[in-house]
């Protein structure tokens, strides 16, 4: 251990518990909103985040009727913060329902691997609503004409005919990254290009070529942008 | 036959994604599809017939040619009527999280148009359909909004259905043009009557400003 690792401890433990978990959520919603897989739920991150918003609604609550001028300009305050906070929240939990929607049959089948991880992919919430979801589509489908076909031409995850049914999102999509600490070279698959990405670094690179290094499913140094 | 009703539904679909609304059902499409790839596949078993599962594709390739094109037609058209059924489930789910009761508005249009023709003098319209959704969209709308509902539920503070426009200001200007009735506020009670002003907490009003109450001005 170094001079600057000590230094970054330091400077890490300065910084407030609530501020760090506002970074990381702000990071977390870019970098859903960016990447096109879904990325691991921060189970830990959202608890503590939801935890807070509902103590400040509470205190919201309790301090309301208070005409004193100074608590509730100081409502004012916390209640624009608290509206932000549930900005970020909803628009969070809204672009990885919007890609649970899209893409449910691989979703389901990635999850199903992560669970061995220490990082599952959906929240227990979402996978009970992709799986009615897909319950209430496939039931849809059959009640308005797929049960009148022949029967080895009723399932929804063919792969036969060279075409599989399961739609995938595009993992070769260009996203704009930030480095946030030296990665060293990168090679994007497919091609013959290398590059080396070091800190402050900001490149347009096929998210399947980063996404190792990336803030929620990998390492965390590189952050979406 | 092979594929040309599908066609038809494939760009009925592609036209519904330029619409606000939706069209009706085309159901007599859908029947007929499925009635061909029936059809077809009947023709499948029937040529398979007299080689007892014993077809070696390479001795008759003409006859190898014939299946394949029917398998291709059966998977197409399948194709075509998931597609267009996605479509529109998928319109259906974003309105439920608009929190568009479709379901109510296709009743108003039906009873509207009944009134219409009652009032017309053309007695009996010959049965024509009055919802734009099949008896099976309708139940899915119903199952999808109780799905959406107990998903919410678990957000209570954050409210999920809520403006996806980050927020800017905590109060703002609104200007009532529907009788709203009385909301209870934090601040007291507002009586919202047709075009008077207020100055309200934008999460209080939220509703209201997407259910078509109230106008924001900025």
């Amino acid at each position: 251990m170094d001079i600057d690792d000590l230094l970054a401890e330091v400077a890490v433990d300065a910084i407030p518990q609530e501020t760090r978990d506002l970074h990381e959520l702000t990071r977390c919603w870019v970098a859903e909103r960016v990447s096109p897989e879904i990325l691991p739920w921060p189970s830990e991150l959202v608890d503590r985040v939801l935890e807070r918003i509902r103590k400040q609604i509470e205190l919201v609550e309790d301090q309301t009727g208070n005409m004193d001028p100074k608590t509730s300009f100081k409502l004012i305050i916390i209640q624009t913060e608290l509206e932000r906070f549930k900005f970020l929240v909803r628009s969070f939990l809204r672009a990885r329902i919007k890609k649970i929607d899209t893409y449910p049959l691989h979703i389901k089948a990635l999850h199903n691997t992560s669970l061995d991880t220490p990082f599952p992919l959906l929240s227990p919430s979402e996978l009970q609503y992709l799986t009615s979801h897909q319950a209430l589509l496939s039931n849809h489908y059959s009640s308005s004409f797929l049960s009148q076909f022949p029967a080895s031409l009723q399932r929804l995850d063919d792969t036969a005919g060279g075409i599989s049914m399961v739609d995938r999102p595009d993992e070769d999509k260009a996203v704009f990254v930030r480095a946030l600490r030296d990665v060293g070279e990168i090679f994007v698959e497919g091609t013959d290009r290398r590059f080396e990405m070091k800190r402050g670094d900001v490149w347009v690179v096929r998210w399947s070529a980063v996404k190792r290094w990336c803030v929620g499913c990998g390492t965390g140094d590189v952050e979406l942008i | 036959m092979y594929g040309e009703a599908s066609n038809k539904l494939v760009q009925n679909a592609k036209r519904t994604l330029a619409l606000p609304h939706l069209p009706p059902y085309a159901s007599d499409l859908t029947r007929s599809i499925t009635r061909e790839v029936r059809d077809l596949d009947k023709d499948v078993a029937a040529v398979l017939a007299p080689y007892a599962g014993s077809f070696n594709p390479s001795e008759a390739p003409e006859t190898a040619c014939a299946l394949l094109v029917n398998h291709l037609c059966m998977r197409r058209n399948k194709r075509c009527l998931l597609a267009y059924h996605r479509v529109r489930s998928d319109k259906l789910e974003a309105y439920c999280w608009e929190g568009v009761d479709v379901l109510e508005q296709q009743q108003q249009q039906g009873h509207r148009e009944e009134g219409r023709r009652a009032g017309g003098g053309m007695g009996a319209g010959g049965g024509k359909e009055e919802s734009s959704l099949s008896p099976e969209e309708e139940e899915y709308v119903r199952q999808y909004s109780d799905l959406l509902a107990a998903y919410k539920g678990q957000w209570t503070d954050i409210d999920l259905t809520g403006s996806l426009e980050p927020p800017r200001d905590l109060f703002i200007d609104v200007r009532v043009l529907k009788d709203a009735g009385e909301i209870q506020t934090e601040y007291g009670s507002i009586t919202l009557t047709k075009n008077s002003q207020f100055y309200v907490r934008q999460g209080d009003v939220e509703r209201l400003i997407a259910q078509g109450y109230l106008q924001r001005l900025s």
